[in-house]
């Protein structure tokens, strides 16, 4: 004989991701080592801009590299001397807490106290996946259309530092970067949005003052 | 597009759940998505068609329930549904649907949830 049975299961896998992210956290703050998760897409300038805050921000800096294939990148930061860890997603589009967690035990947190984490080159998937970093910075560049805002609403709303790169080209992709800016307000009223050129050095102070205005809270 | 690994993480709890129970079979799986999640629930649906493939869980009937956005006003206080009329979904996260505000927070709308299952399993198999 069989019979039926219901049976309540609960299990929402976004709340395990969150409770693994709020482990990381603790990992962070137990370290005295304050986190940005950086997140854009392919191209938006994510690595040059966390090469240049290495160069210029006067902290123990450590660098979790995201990446379908991460060697690259981590390989670039690697050439500053700094704790570096490469993270490979292989067919992921996005990190993980759980990910997050496995590369705490190769970075020596004793030793840094500013760490970022790049994320995949991706606007979607990341914004499901908290990884326990206090602040998100999203970067995104003016070739990529000064309508990518609109288009991607959720990861701006998330945003706690926004960084509009590569305004120095506005003109050559005619991308409107005054409209960008309006339509991450719009989303996220509170947020800070700075525009930037790595090239020029436009609002690179004003990043490390944000940044380090958050640590400083 | 992780409705791979959000599949792959669904079908693991219910085989998980279904094994510590004794199923002969799992009839009815219900899975919750938020509307304000990443995931596509007709991509979710295809993944889970191929993984259940040699599973227990092949045959069974997978219902896929959209979950509503919630939000509080960070003006006017409201708190609950948003707004969901009209053809751009995200316009609810953007306003408050009673006072227009643009500062508010998402509350609910977010879950990725195994809700239930229902299974066979032999009679006089005491439940777990």
């Amino acid at each position: 004989m069989h019979k039926i049975a219901d049976i309540e299961i609960q299990h929402d896998i976004m709340i395990a991701n969150r409770k693994l992210a709020d482990r990381n956290k603790k990992i962070l703050d137990d370290a005295d080592v304050y986190s940005v998760d950086v997140l854009g897409a392919i191209g938006s300038g994510k690595t040059s801009l966390i090469e240049t805050l290495i160069q210029k921000m006067d902290h123990k800096i450590g660098v979790i590299a995201g990446d379908v294939i991460s060697k690259f990148d981590a390989g670039r930061f690697e050439k500053y001397n700094i704790p570096v860890v490469g993270l490979n997603t292989g067919k992921e589009c996005h990190l993980d807490a759980h990910l997050v967690e496995h590369a705490f035990g190769d970075m020596p947190l004793e030793s840094i106290d500013l760490l970022f984490i790049e994320n995949v080159g991706n606007l979607i998937c990341p914004v499901d996946f908290d990884l326990g970093s206090h602040i998100r910075m999203v970067v995104i560049s003016v070739s990529e259309g000064d309508d990518t805002v609109e288009k991607h609403p959720l990861i701006f709303k998330e945003a706690d530092l926004v960084v509009i790169n590569k305004v120095d080209i506005a003109d050559a992709v005619g991308a409107d970067q005054d409209k960008m800016v309006a339509d991450v307000k719009e989303l996220n009223p509170t947020v800070k949005v700075i525009k930037s050129s790595l090239k020029t050095g436009q609002g690179l102070d004003e990043i490390i003052s944000s940044i380090e205005g958050f640590m400083n809270k | 597009m992780h409705e791979l690994s959000m599949a792959d993480a669904m079908v693991k709890t219910v085989l998980d759940v279904a094994e510590k129970n004794d199923a002969t079979e799992i009839i009815e799986v219900t899975i919750e998505v938020g509307k304000l999640t990443m995931l596509n629930p007709e991509q979710l649906k295809f993944l889970l068609d191929v993984l259940v493939e040699n599973t227990l869980l092949e045959g069974a009937d997978i219902n896929i329930v959209e979950l509503p956005v919630e939000l509080n006003c960070n003006l006017c206080k409201y708190s609950g549904l948003a707004d969901m009329d009209g053809s751009d979904h995200y316009l609810a996260i953007v306003k408050c649907p009673e006072c227009g505000e643009r500062n508010v927070e998402i509350t609910a709308g977010r879950e990725c949830n195994v809700k239930n299952i229902k299974i066979e399993k032999e009679e006089g198999d005491e439940d777990a």
